[in-house]
């Protein structure tokens, strides 16, 4: 534990330079007026401050990337407190309480509970990001190729499951996604596998073009096909935060804390699921269920605190298990690995003090959502009021330099665009786009694995199961997949019930 | 009597017709039955002493196995949910979707030129900018009379646009541009 504070504190000694401290309150600012701008995600940002930051030294440019991912997910409360719109897909549950308080006339007081639960979010995320990335680095030296294998596979088959309302069609984009990392030299005999002679294609597909293609042209495209509303802002009170709204709910901020964090460590499930979940908790343990969906302090707080403690959350797979929590954390992942740091089973023995520098970042990125939350609220209220017809091309010049300044291909652009284009087809047809991206993230590791694993056994199927880890990822993945088989779901109830029988009470 | 609390204006996901995923279905069930039979006449690698374990086929198949039978389930759903029921269709009106056509076809348009021709950049930039929030904000402008107005606005954003771009991406961060 003291280790851990010691290590905490030398990273922000290490961070304390007058230029550090402006590229975190500029990131955060930056991520916080992406997350506030409705059709903006915090994926799309994190993919656009990767190609900017290319060239920056590795410790300064992740520590933007964190305080633009923190920043744009604290930001989407903004819009989706003023005008009902979530400014991103894990501020939709802030929505529903946030909004009602700004129609009483209290938007300052719900911005103020959104920048107390998103700081004490974040800082319940960072806590569990300290003490569990040793504690899980160590665990994950025991992965050996029949568990990799099956945590790429739970990871597309839950958040296949999670984040969309139809799991067979994530599990389809998971797997789209998958086959679209087999594409172009495999790893281990370098042979060409879907190129067709296309040069270009023996690279693979990169990630951030790809990404930027899906949440970043998809989304432009997706906002420029409807006419624009008209937004009315209603008038809003003080925005400091009321000491009295943290400490009568307490207990909602921790509880929605560990929610966020553990839902933030499974595999490509996000914020958005984070924050609907704290605000089912705290509606189901309230002793005020009914002001919940009427401007209750509780849900917004609960949801606020969820989906900002999903963020280091979703850093801790990244780090112990090069497996992302979230889609923002993929890039995150990505842009790791273009500055050189290896995430993965060994990050605590190459490099353990980088895991509390992480936790620095996010220090700062919760200082800045604080100075930002309580100060800029009259500029992001002009800026949410914004035309979308001049944010909108600006976005896509972003998307199309941002693509092609990763490695100066113009065939990134190429991909940038199909990926759009697929993107916005699959979205309007419901197929979810984060499964997809892990899918792309975790497809050589399933390959690798998979095959090493057959290798390593001549074939033999068995070390797949009965390996304690790999058993119980295995369970896991069928258990998830057996639940949205009514008939499977019937019989695992009636199993269940009858287990339960001789404890219940007659 | 509690009443239903507010739903967010923008709703994530409209419902998608079994019609739709009907087709799609077929999309994914051909996706996958062609990623499986270039999986099986990829090269096995034997010539290397590689098992057959390591081929380079065998993950992509078991993929494209996996993709046709969900495609598979998605096609018996989209049937069940009475995709084959003969209901009138709207047609599809291309005027009703200009946005998105004229959105995506000047997007591609810019795409290919900053790629392909030797124009500066912030010019070309400033020019997609321009005509975008012209064309975008025209039918707004042309109803409070602001038209000379609304093509300055959009004429400067663009100016703006392209140089603030270039000299954030080249100058400031050194990040090399198309």
């Amino acid at each position: 534990m003291f280790d851990g504070l010691l290590g905490f504190a030398h990273s922000i000694g290490n961070f304390a330079s007058p230029t550090v401290i402006l590229y975190a309150l500029g990131a955060s600012l930056v991520g916080l007026i992406i997350g506030a701008l409705p059709g903006l995600t915090a994926t799309m940002g994190v993919a656009l401050m990767t190609t900017l930051t290319l060239k920056l030294p590795s410790d300064q440019a992740l520590l933007i990337l964190i305080c633009t991912y923190v920043g744009a997910i604290y930001g989407g409360s903004r819009s989706a407190i003023l005008l009902n719109i979530p400014g991103t897909p894990a501020s939709a549950a802030s929505c529903l309480d946030g909004h009602a308080l700004a129609k009483q006339g209290l938007a300052g007081r719900a911005m103020g509970i959104a920048t107390s639960g998103s700081i004490l979010g974040t800082w319940i995320g960072m806590f569990f990001l300290a003490l569990f990335t040793p504690i899980l680095g160590e665990m994950a030296l025991k992965f050996g190729a029949y568990e990799f294998f099956w945590l790429a596979v739970f990871g597309v088959v839950i958040s296949g499951n999670l984040t969309g309302t139809d799991p067979l069609k994530g599990w389809i984009a998971g797997f789209i996604g998958l086959f679209i990392a087999a594409i172009g030299q495999e790893g281990m005999y370098a042979y060409d596998r879907f190129t067709f002679g296309v040069h270009d294609l023996s690279g693979g597909i990169a990630l951030i073009p790809a990404l930027v293609g899906v949440f970043g042209f998809a989304e432009v495209l997706n906002v420029m096909k409807d006419k624009p509303q008209k937004f009315i802002i209603n008038t809003y009170d003080t925005v400091i935060p009321k000491i009295k709204d943290v400490l009568q709910y307490w207990r909602t901020v921790i509880r929605s804390g560990l929610i966020g964090t553990f839902i933030g460590i499974v595999p490509g499930v996000g914020e958005d699921v984070a924050a609907w979940s704290s605000y089912a908790a705290a509606r189901r343990a309230s002793k005020e269920k009914e002001k919940f969906g009427k401007g209750s302090v509780e849900g917004l707080m609960a949801a606020e605190t969820g989906d900002n403690a999903c963020v280091p959350g979703a850093v801790i797979p990244v780090l112990t298990l090069a497996v992302p929590g979230s889609a923002p954390a993929a890039v995150l992942l990505a842009a790791m690995l273009i500055h050189g740091v290896r995430p993965g089973p060994m990050i605590m023995v190459e490099n353990p003090t980088f895991v509390y520098d992480v936790v620095a970042m996010m220090f700062f990125a919760s200082i800045g959502i604080l100075i930002y939350g309580l100060t800029l609220t009259r500029l992001l209220v002009k800026i949410l009021l914004v035309p979308r017809a001049l944010v909108m091309p600006v976005i896509f010049v972003l998307c199309a330099v941002g693509s092609y300044a990763i490695a100066s291909r113009p065939f990134d652009i190429l991909v940038m665009l199909v990926f759009g284009i697929v993107g916005l087809a699959l979205r309007s047809l419901n197929y979810p786009m984060a499964p997809l991206v892990l899918g792309i993230v975790l497809g050589d590791l399933l390959d690798k694995s998979l095959r090493r694993g057959l290798n390593l056994s001549d074939g033999d199927l068995t070390p797949f199961l009965t390996r304690p880890i790999a058993f119980v990822l295995f369970l896991l993945v069928l258990f998830t997949l057996l639940m949205n088989i009514p008939v499977a779901r019937r019989v695992m109830g009636q199993g269940t019930a009858l287990l339960l029988r001789p404890f219940q009470r007659t | 009597m509690d009443q239903p609390p507010a739903q967010p204006a923008v709703a994530e996901e409209t419902p998608v017709s079994p019609r739709a995923d009907f087709w799609s279905s077929f999309i994914w069930i051909a996706l996958g039955l062609a990623i499986l039979v270039i999986s099986l006449k990829m090269d096995r690698l034997e010539r290397f002493q590689a098992s057959i374990y390591t081929a380079p086929g065998l993950v992509p198949g078991l993929l494209g196995i996996a993709i046709a039978i969900m495609g598979a389930i998605l096609l018996l759903r989209a049937v069940r949910g009475g995709a084959l029921q003969s209901r009138a269709r709207a047609p599809l009106v291309l005027r009703d979707h200009w946005r998105l056509i004229f959105s995506l076809g000047l997007s591609l348009v810019y795409a290919l030129v900053i790629v392909a021709s030797a124009l500066p950049f912030w010019l070309v930039t400033a020019i997609y900018v321009a005509v975008f929030v012209i064309v975008f904000q025209y039918a707004e402008r042309r109803a409070a009379g602001q038209v000379p107005r609304g093509i300055a606005v959009a004429v400067v954003h663009g100016l703006l646009a392209g140089w603030l771009i270039q000299y954030v991406f080249e100058e400031l961060f050194l990040v090399r541009l198309p």
